[in-house]
């Protein structure tokens, strides 16, 4: 863990510099562990995937003493048991909703149901959450469907689009301006404001994305 | 017991002091973009210092009072009028049911606040009034006020005005000099680079919104192209590849990839959302030690 000051009231805690998945667990036991220690006056605490940002309030502390109590207390040599939280969406991968399908099978040389396969065959780990609320980054995606991001990004990405970017896939979970090549589309729900944790996914859960007919899709309210 | 929304105002949003505690799943803190302002305006009333007020940006707003209460007006120059006749803004208005009150053209500065005793009446999204077009979360419905909106408050009668001080009223000038602390990301970039960031003057763009304001200037090179995505905080001077600067403000995303020269203290970043395009600004640098001080400052003046 390397701390390093950002402003008055923050500092980030580095993990590492690459995107993989033994930092992603370092970062998922320290995360639960500083939010364990419910320190009153830390106001955030936000990972991603090389690093833990706190934000915290400067009349309750300063930095040096919250990295010490956070290096006191975290430990990441010991070996923690997590619950694995496996949240499943269903996705239905038409062309009609997945609008860069039949590009995207013409650039390769697989057909669309390969690419769909191969999507929603991996289990995906929840690296990051941000750009939207409830925009959580997955990965990482089978090297044969890593497709770079759209040279001009749509003006509109239909909310619940099921996209691609390099390594990444992601759902939008309200419709947004967006670069990532569209593969297909779900009726689940992201971001909700009647629910209590708002987000279903948390940075460390893992997401299988299901496929499902047209009939399903439109059965559990999805819109076409 | 309500204000009455008269005509469509440009760009008026209900604020209080942010969001706080969801920004791990993307939600950004929000608030008002200058609380130097905004304590002032709920001081005038004896207000709790986060209540919710009103940020208006662009000129003509009409309102109506529906019934009795105190206004305060603070932040950007403007000309102000309660029932046609102008007044003076950083002070407390004692108002009656029919009121008309009218923002009329900004003169200097951005933003002004106008705030009602006690606040609006109005449920919290997650913590906060604030308004975030883009998550269409908090005020009425998520957005900006529009014609016929009602803004519900408790009345009340008051028999005595108060007003700012003439040395706390700030001026909105030409010239801003924001300090900034060099911090995690500094090695990023060469002495030089800094020191030409230091020594630059720079001017701000009309690229300017709730989310962050771009400056144009002498171009900062930065070492690499990018980092991998983390979370921002409030005043972080974003260098993207065209070298010129951006700082991220009050509705910036919670995490993002460009590399980042340092953090514009947040208490100058209240200055900066009052700096209209064209205003000169120049960087200085600050220790950590300092900066902290003086935010502590600032907060205890208004605590």
């Amino acid at each position: 863990m390397i701390f390093k000051v950002v402003n008055c009231d923050s500092f980030i805690i580095y993990f590492g510099d690459l995107i993989d998945d033994k930092i992603a667990l370092d970062i998922k036991k320290a995360y639960l562990g500083i939010k364990k220690l419910n320190l009153e006056g830390v106001i955030q605490i936000i990972p991603s995937y090389t690093s833990i940002f706190i934000s915290f309030d400067i009349f309750e502390y300063d930095f040096e003493t919250l990295k010490t109590l956070i290096e006191q207390n975290i430990n990441l040599e010991l070996d923690e048991i997590f619950e694995e939280k496996i949240v499943e969406i269903d996705v239905y991968y038409g062309t009609e909703v997945g609008f860069d399908l039949e590009y995207l099978s013409s650039k390769t040389t697989l057909s669309i149901e390969e690419i769909i396969e191969i999507h929603s065959n991996k289990l995906y780990d929840v690296y990051a959450i941000g750009f939207l609320p409830g925009f959580a980054y997955l990965a990482k995606v089978d090297e044969k469907i890593v497709f770079p991001r759209l040279s001009t990004p749509r003006k509109i990405v239909p909310k619940g689009s099921v996209a691609i970017a390099d390594f990444q896939t992601a759902i939008y979970p309200q419709q947004s301006p967006g670069g990532w090549n569209i593969i297909g589309k779900t009726a689940f729900e992201l971001f909700d404001k009647k629910l209590e944790t708002l987000s279903p996914l948390n940075v460390g859960d893992k997401v299988k994305f299901n496929p499902i007919s047209k009939e399903e899709f439109l059965a559990k309210g999805g819109v076409l | 017991m309500s204000l009455e929304v008269i005509n469509n105002p440009l760009f008026v949003t209900i604020q209080d002091r942010g969001r706080f505690g969801y920004a791990h799943i993307g939600v950004t803190n929000s608030g008002v973009m200058d609380e130097y302002a905004y304590f002032w305006a709920n001081k005038l009333l004896k207000n709790s210092l986060d209540t919710n007020i009103l940020e208006i940006a662009f000129s003509n707003v009409i309102f109506k009072a529906n019934e009795n209460t105190q206004i305060s007006i603070t932040g950007a120059d403007c000309e102000f009028f309660i029932n046609d006749e102008k007044k003076e803004l950083w002070q407390s208005y004692n108002i009656k049911k029919n009121d008309i009150i009218k923002i009329g053209k900004i003169l200097s500065g951005n933003r002004v606040y106008l705030a009602v005793f006690g606040g609006f009446n109005i449920k919290k999204e997650f913590g906060s009034n604030s308004v975030t077009i883009k998550e269409n979360l908090g005020g009425l419905d998520g957005n900006k006020l529009k014609k016929g909106d009602i803004l519900p408050f408790n009345s009340s009668n008051f028999n005595y005005t108060m007003k700012v001080k003439e040395e706390f009223i700030p001026k909105y000038e030409d010239n801003l000099t924001l300090r900034v602390l060099f911090s995690y990301q500094e090695n990023y970039f060469l002495d030089e680079e800094k020191k030409k960031f230091l020594t630059s003057t720079y001017l701000v763009t009309n690229d300017f919104n709730r989310m962050a304001a771009k400056l144009s200037g002498e171009a900062i090179k930065c070492e690499i192209n990018g980092i991998i995505s983390e979370a921002i905080a409030f005043g972080s001077i974003q260098i993207p590849s065209d070298g010129q600067p951006i700082v991220l403000l009050k509705d910036r995303q919670t995490i993002g990839g460009y590399p980042k020269i340092g953090v514009v203290l947040g208490i100058d970043c209240f200055k900066l959302s009052q700096a209209k395009a064209n205003t000169k600004i120049r960087f200085e640098e600050i220790s950590y030690k300092e900066a902290v001080e003086e935010e502590k400052r600032f907060y205890t003046f208004f605590s």
